[in-house]
């Protein structure tokens, strides 16, 4: 019995002409996203491995010249673009793509693609994630606001009661009915999305494909919350056009009005403080201490006793190392700590931002699967953090390598200039290699999103298994 | 004209008594006020952080100007008179760090634009400008993602949809509630009738965007009259939008299809040109037209620097001098002439490549500029924040004033470096006015 109801609705909606069109609109859109989102990822990639080998030869090649000399050229980390950002490019085009990497300071990953692009840009860019999480769930609406009360007005409604059709039997037919069609729509493409995954010919990882798998796992349950929710309110709707208006102001206040005032109530709750602000504590913090007691000068007058006392010697001149390499890495250590202490400060204020978001995300499904899909795609803001994170270890490690060169074989008594080495030491550098976050750490993060998709699709199921016997009475 | 009254009258009358009007134009003034509020909260904020700014740098200064007049003879003086007085500063560190900041046009506040994914100021001293400049102000990107909800954002996304529901049952509305046989009998055409419906409903979205407007103004304390008529302006563009709204729903009505048929119909319409096609478009662009390699700017200078650090100090002052003959007095050995002109080359090998950047850029943009008639939301947003102020090519006009500014203060600097002379009072006071 429930076959038949699903079959019915099935055929039903494959056989509504504004439906095949809304249909075959939503197919061809999707198909241009992942070809030509596909294309540009490439791309972009090549750009930038391009980019880092290039750099990492110019690294390599600087000539000889002093360890210290070396640390100030410095070094690039290009931030490689994930293989699932095509399907949702996340916050790529509003976090930079590189950043330079020298001695003394940690800088910002810079050059985001918005600030180079004209105004046009804030309206975003058509990809598989747009589709699915805004425009797809706008077809469901039009599959189901009226399904219950069609049959109400054509009268079918008692018929089907009258041949021993549960309420809840039905319901659930509608319901899996709706589903299947969808699923034709979204598995099909997926799959080809996958397909032209595989065409890469360094081969997949296989967190690519867990991911890939977990992602359309999420659409999958996003979709199956929305036809839950639109065929109960169909249920419940007074009529159509009632259920029609109730469905898309859901759909416009959940799209399209609430992420924004989210993100936007975020900043309030959690305010940024200013770059001047930023810089400048970490300014005064280098010159007085972290904790505003301990200058400077103090801390470069203490390190050269203990340096003294630990060699056995009464002055610098007598030093068997050399003494600036020794200086310049403990300032560059104090420094780091700052920074550290700093940016962690600020990655708190953005993850609390975030998280709000997160939060609401158990109110509104679509906020929940928009940052579980970013995150996946390996377009978030850890991701981003993750890899900032990553340049600045490699950035600690190569100049603490040119510092302790030059506290050890920079000997006393030899000039700055006269004290050189090459490309042997360049080249001991490993190029920088950076690794995306793996599934696991994804899903530890994303634990709020992925709560919230689980408990809406729990809850609906529950409302809907109570509250479906109650549909006759209307 | 006494009938289209008449049948305005009664279409008001019938439309009030309904709650969706209430409940729609309640929503839609809510997101506008709120807009509004959000606005001038952003625009607050970053007003705030300049007269921070602002402050800071003027409190920095006149203590330059205190140091300036200490007693040398003192022993513990002698630093601090050091670092007022010498334009090369005081050992690794520059003598000042200036600020320029982004002041917000009038209506800043009603429409954001771009004016988020920029820093509002720039801290920088006489050294080269182009290190200097690299940097942005703290954002979440999720923020700069999903963009402001200002006044701008209610008009281009909010008021389309407003117009959508208003019109998506003006003919099947009658159909469907089983009155169109009573209107077709009356003696007025039903064209007439449906034209004053139409009306009204038109008359509705426009008041509401009028007063939505004046209180944006009133709230945001935007004067009026003055500005460069900006009201006005502010007004015909929004108002023109929704009539292009209007005649696109119009169109659908004319079709008379049913009720359900024709809010898809809107809707699809306006998913089309506020979401679909501006998306489309970047979509294309930003995946297949590579932005300039800026990071190839930072590698330039750098093995400038290298160079110039690696060679004798001929290398730079032989650059230097042709290009700058009123500082030439033949020494090619001084450091401090040396290492303030290997700036200058910097600078000016960064101006060629930024300018090649901002070449490539354009010829980009222009490749979009070609189909944005496609997206009128587009369209009307770039152009309010044109209004405002707040779109790229304002940041890239502060960027030329940071530029300018640098450069005044090179002159000043430059003048006493070559010379071998410290600044006098006289000097510094100067300095302070152009703050």
């Amino acid at each position: 019995m429930l076959k038949l109801v699903i079959k019915k609705e099935f055929l039903t909606a494959l056989r509504d002409v504004r439906l095949q069109v809304s249909g075959v609109i939503l197919i061809s859109l999707m198909l241009t996203a992942v070809f030509v989102g596909r294309q540009g990822q490439k791309q972009i990639q090549k750009e930038r491995v391009q980019a880092q080998s290039a750099m990492y030869d110019k690294w390599v090649n600087q000539g000889n010249k002093h360890p210290h000399s070396a640390a100030h050229y410095g070094q690039f980390a290009f931030k490689p673009k994930p293989v699932l950002s095509f399907l949702d490019v996340g916050l790529d085009n509003y976090t930079g793509i590189s950043v330079f990497l020298e001695a003394h300071k940690q800088n910002e990953v810079l050059f985001s693609a918005s600030q180079d692009s004209n105004g046009m840009t804030r309206f975003g860019e058509m990809t598989a994630a747009l589709i699915l999480q805004v425009l797809l769930p706008l077809l469901i609406i039009f599959l189901t606001f009226n399904t219950f009360s069609k049959e109400r007005e054509e009268g079918t409604l008692k018929l089907i009661h009258a041949q021993g059709l549960s309420m809840r039997q039905l319901f659930m037919g509608k319901v899996w009915g709706t589903y299947l069609m969808v699923l034709l729509i979204f598995l099909p493409i997926i799959l080809l999305a996958y397909l032209l995954l595989g065409q890469q010919s360094t081969g997949l990882g296989s967190g690519v494909t867990t991911k890939f798998l977990l992602l359309t796992s999420a659409y999958a349950i996003y979709f199956l919350i929305f036809v839950l929710l639109c065929v109960l309110i169909s249920a419940f709707g007074k009529n159509s056009g009632f259920s029609l208006l109730s469905l898309l102001g859901l759909w416009i206040a959940s799209c399209i009005i609430m992420p924004k005032a989210t993100t936007n109530l975020a900043d309030k709750v959690y305010p940024t403080p200013s770059q001047f602000e930023f810089k400048k504590v970490i300014n005064d913090k280098v010159k007085n201490g972290i904790d505003g007691h301990n200058p400077s000068d103090v801390r470069l007058a203490s390190l050269k006793q203990q340096v003294m006392d630990q060699y056995g010697v009464g002055s610098i001149e007598e030093l068997p190392v050399n003494w600036s390499g020794i200086a310049m890495q403990a300032g560059e250590e104090y420094t780091d700590q700052v920074y550290d202490a700093e940016f962690t400060r600020i990655e708190h204020i953005f993850n609390q931002q975030n998280r709000l978001s997160e939060w609401i995300g158990f109110v509104n499904p679509y906020l929940a699967v928009r940052h579980l899909s970013m995150a996946l795609a390996g377009t978030d803001f850890h991701h981003h953090m993750a890899f900032a994170k990553a340049a600045e270890n490699y950035r600690r490690e190569f100049v603490k390598k040119m510092n302790k060169d030059m506290e050890v074989n920079h000997k006393p008594g030899v000039a700055y200039g006269d004290y050189n080495v090459g490309k042997e030491m360049w080249s001991s550098i490993e190029p920088f290699n950076y690794n995306l976050p793996g599934a696991t750490t994804i899903l530890s993060n994303q634990w709020r999103s992925i709560a919230a998709l689980v408990l809406w699709l729990v809850g609906l199921f529950f409302v809907s298994f109570i509250y479906a016997p109650k549909t006759s009475r209307l | 004209m006494k009938t289209i009254l008449h049948i305005l009258f009664f279409e008001w009358k019938t439309l009030w008594r309904s709650n969706t009007l209430k409940v729609l134009l309640l929503v839609v003034f809510g997101a506008g006020i709120y807009g509004i509020y959000f606005g001038k909260f952003e625009i607050d904020k970053q007003e705030d952080r300049i007269s921070q700014v602002q402050k800071y740098e003027r409190q920095q200064f006149d203590s330059l100007l205190v140091w300036a007049k200490l007693d040398t003879s003192i022993i513990n003086n002698k630093e601090k008179y050091q670092k007022a007085v010498s334009p090369t500063g005081f050992g690794w560190s520059k003598h000042f760090t200036y600020y320029l900041t982004h002041e917000s046009s009038a209506t800043a506040g009603l429409c954001l634009g771009q004016r988020d994914l920029f820093p509002v100021y720039y801290g920088f001293n006489v050294t080269d400008l182009a290190r200097q400049v690299n940097t942005g102000e703290l954002a979440n990107p999720m923020k700069l993602l999903t963009g402001n909800f200002d006044l701008s954002y209610v008009f281009v996304f909010l008021f389309p949809l407003l117009v959508v529901a208003l019109f998506y049952n003006l003919y099947a509305g009658e159909k469907e509630g089983g009155t169109l046989s009573l209107l077709q009998s009356q003696s007025t055409s039903l064209r007439t009738i449906l034209f004053g419906k139409g009306l009204l409903r038109l008359l509705i979205v426009w008041g509401l965007a009028t007063i939505l407007l004046i209180l944006g103004f009133l709230l945001q304390g935007i004067a009026f009259g003055a500005t460069g008529q900006l009201f006005l302006r502010w007004s015909l563009i929004v108002l023109g939008y929704c009539l292009i709204w209007t005649i696109l729903m119009g169109v659908i009505v004319w079709f008379r299809q049913r009720s359900a048929l024709s809010a898809m119909l809107g809707l699809g319409v306006w998913l089309i040109f506020t979401l679909i096609t501006p998306a489309m478009l970047n979509l294309f662009l930003l995946a297949n037209e590579p932005l300039p390699n800026r990071s190839q700017m930072i590698h330039t200078l750098r093995t400038m620097n290298d160079q110039n650090w690696e060679h004798p100090k001929s290398y730079v002052l032989d650059k230097f001098y042709p290009d700058n003959p009123q500082f030439n007095d033949g020494d090619t050995t001084d450091f401090y002439k040396w290492y303030y002109a290997s700036f200058t080359l910097l600078d000016k090998e960064a101006k060629v490549m930024n300018d090649e950047f901002e070449k490539q850029i354009k010829k980009r943009n222009s490749l979009i500029e070609k189909w944005e008639w496609l997206a009128p939301a587009a369209i009307v947003h770039e152009k309010l924040s044109e209004l405002s102020s707040t779109d790229r090519d304002s940041h890239l006009a502060f960027m030329k004033d940071v530029r300018a500014y640098h450069q005044g203060l090179k002159d000043l600097y430059y003048a006493r470096i070559f010379s071998g002379d410290q600044f006098t009072i006289k000097d510094l006071q100067t300095l302070k006015k152009q703050l």
